[in-house]
């Protein structure tokens, strides 16, 4: 298994498109998580110019354990970019024709995509580790009083974030397998959301929407975003969910078996 | 002799071309193994089956003996069509992640870099070389792995005339070794100076199969020149010539059998004639594949 995740970072990392997209990715989600009380004044001095005061120091956007959620949905924002990277590392395959060398000279197919599933996880798990240390240094600076009790409420988010993010790669490297080409695949990428957006309005007319609009969740995507709702009402008084539905998770968790799977058989079908 | 690859009724249709037809064969340790045929007469399909990147609609083969798995693939060093590398690696990076792959020890990437003679280029990108030195790397990456067989697709192709020397000469040197290897390509010259085997392919059917020794064999053509004006009517008058061409200002007489170049030679002494060139000829190669495939019309 280690020696498959060798192999594809052999690959990544004297490939420079490869450090420069993770570095934006990483050096974009960590300013823009770590920045947030800035962002707050900025909106307070906006809002103070038409005679809205808004207090910031009751919003407590950084506090434990409010934190957790809140800055997991906001890096959820940006897998996008690592999803890029994982198209262009899978359709260079293709437009290379080195996945061709790659069995040829003695990887499974199965195997080499497992050396794609394995630089998913790994990318996934680093956005996971990079944002539980901006959230606990963060978290520590301005928490007015650390209350321990409550501390951890949350942190489950973290697993739901992994699961986030390591779905929407499978979902990309799927795409990538299936297209092959990589500025179409970037195209339908970015265009997902929308797409499955129009299905479900053109399937969830006003009439049925009350008998059959639980089956939303069941949507691919709607799946992924699923597992962390948006935190940022609460600071407007409204009730949010505030924690990790396991249906949300088992949903997400089928798709990015499915995902996986898919890409499986095609690549198993596949002359190369 | 032990066995390295058994093919047994190989097919493979894309959609309703058949671009390989029930194709049957056995390449045995040691054997240098030509395969020839036209472009799209099924070499490199027949090749992509035997190394796991096209999936066979009909028929097995084996490896070693045992059912082809990834792990027999290992032990092949294989080139397929053209050299395929990671374009913003260097050479030594791209041979790098080929032995990783394979399992290979990375200590032999310097020995093969000096047989393909990279090892002045090896920490340049790929992409900045030249097409020769691509099919360089390519035997280079081919042998990293120290492989029991080696399979080469035109190897010499797009080379200029040092390289196909030098390459034929480093395959010489690897089948000295004990290696198997399969060589398909066009240049039938080529297999006829390196091969100890050749297969032809037409449309995907095995049109023959047999020793390179054998191809001629039988049959003696003299090459022969003299200063005589009617050379031409007086060869016809030997008794051993079945027939006789004229081909850059040189007679051609293919002896009838056994008769041989110095009953030829003998003859035209006896006339008083004295041969300012005599050569025995064997058939070539290449006039042998051009009759294989006139032979069968599809």
């Amino acid at each position: 298994m280690l020696h498959l995740l060798k192999v594809d970072l052999k690959k990544m990392t004297s490939y420079r498109t490869f450090w420069v997209i993770c570095g934006l990715y990483f050096l974009t989600l960590g300013f823009t998580t770590a920045s947030g009380m800035e962002i707050l004044k900025w909106l307070a001095s906006k809002g103070a110019e038409f005679g809205a005061s808004i207090n910031i120091n009751r919003i407590p956007l950084y506090h434990f354990p409010d934190i957790w959620q809140n800055l997991i949905w906001i890096s959820g924002l940006f897998k996008i970019v690592l999803a890029v990277m994982v198209v262009i590392s899978i359709t260079n395959e293709y437009q290379y024709r080195t996945i061709r060398q790659n069995i040829i000279d003695g990887l499974s197919r199965w195997e080499f995509l497992q050396s794609k599933i394995l630089t998913n996880v790994l990318l996934s798990l680093m956005s996971v580790v990079m944002i539980l240390s901006i959230a606990l240094v963060t978290g520590f600076i301005y928490t007015p009083t650390i209350e321990w009790d409550y501390f951890f409420m949350g942190a489950e988010f973290f697993v739901a974030y992994f699961l986030e993010i390591f779905a929407f790669l499978s979902y990309a490297l799927m795409l990538g397998i299936f297209i092959q080409r990589s500025g179409l695949t970037i195209v339908l990428l970015m265009l997902s959301h929308m797409i499955e957006a129009i299905i479900k309005v053109n399937i969830f007319r006003s009439g049925v929407e009350d008998q059959i609009g639980w089956l939303k969740q069941f949507f691919p995507l709607e799946s992924i975003t699923n597992l962390v709702p948006l935190p940022f009402a609460r600071y407007a008084l409204q009730e949010i969910q505030d924690y990790v539905a396991l249906s949300a998770v088992a949903i997400a968790l089928v798709w990015t078996i499915l995902f996986n799977y898919f890409a499986y058989l095609k690549l198993k079908r596949a002359d190369i | 002799m032990e066995t390295v690859l058994s093919i047994h009724k190989l097919t493979k249709n894309f959609g309703k071309l058949c671009a390989v037809n029930q194709l049957d064969l056995e390449v045995k340790r040691g054997q240098v193994f030509g395969m020839l045929g036209p472009n799209g007469s099924g070499k490199t399909t027949t090749l992509g089956m035997l190394m796991g990147v096209v999936n066979p609609t009909s028929g097995s083969f084996s490896w070693f003996g045992e059912p082809a798995t990834h792990h027999t693939r290992k032990k092949i060093g294989a080139v397929l069509e053209h050299p395929i590398f990671y374009p913003y690696l260097s050479g030594q990076k791209n041979l790098e992640l080929n032995a990783m792959i394979k399992g290979a020890d990375p200590n032999n990437i310097p020995k093969v870099l000096e047989t393909v003679e990279l090892t002045s280029r090896k920490d340049d990108k790929y992409r900045t070389y030249s097409l020769g030195m691509k099919q360089r790397l390519a035997i280079a990456s081919a042998l990293v792995s120290d492989p029991i067989i080696l399979i080469l697709d035109e190897p010499t192709n797009g080379l200029d005339p040092m390289g196909i020397a030098e390459i034929r000469e480093i395959i010489k040197k690897i089948a000295a070794d004990g290696k198997t290897i399969i060589l398909a390509s066009h240049l039938l010259d080529e297999v006829q100076k390196v091969c100890t085997h050749f297969a032809v392919l037409k449309r995907g059917t095995l049109m023959h199969l047999g020793p390179v020794d054998d191809v001629g064999k039988g049959e003696e053509i003299v090459e022969v020149q003299a200063y005589h004006d009617d050379l031409g009517v007086l060869l016809q008058e030997f008794a051993g010539s079945a027939t006789i061409k004229k081909d850059n200002g040189l007679f051609q007489v293919m002896m009838k059998d056994g008769f041989h170049s110095k009953d030829l030679n003998r003859f035209l002494f006896d006339k008083g004639i004295v041969a300012s060139h005599l050569a025995t000829r064997k058939k070539s190669l290449e006039k042998q594949f051009l009759e294989i495939l006139a032979d069968t019309k599809h």
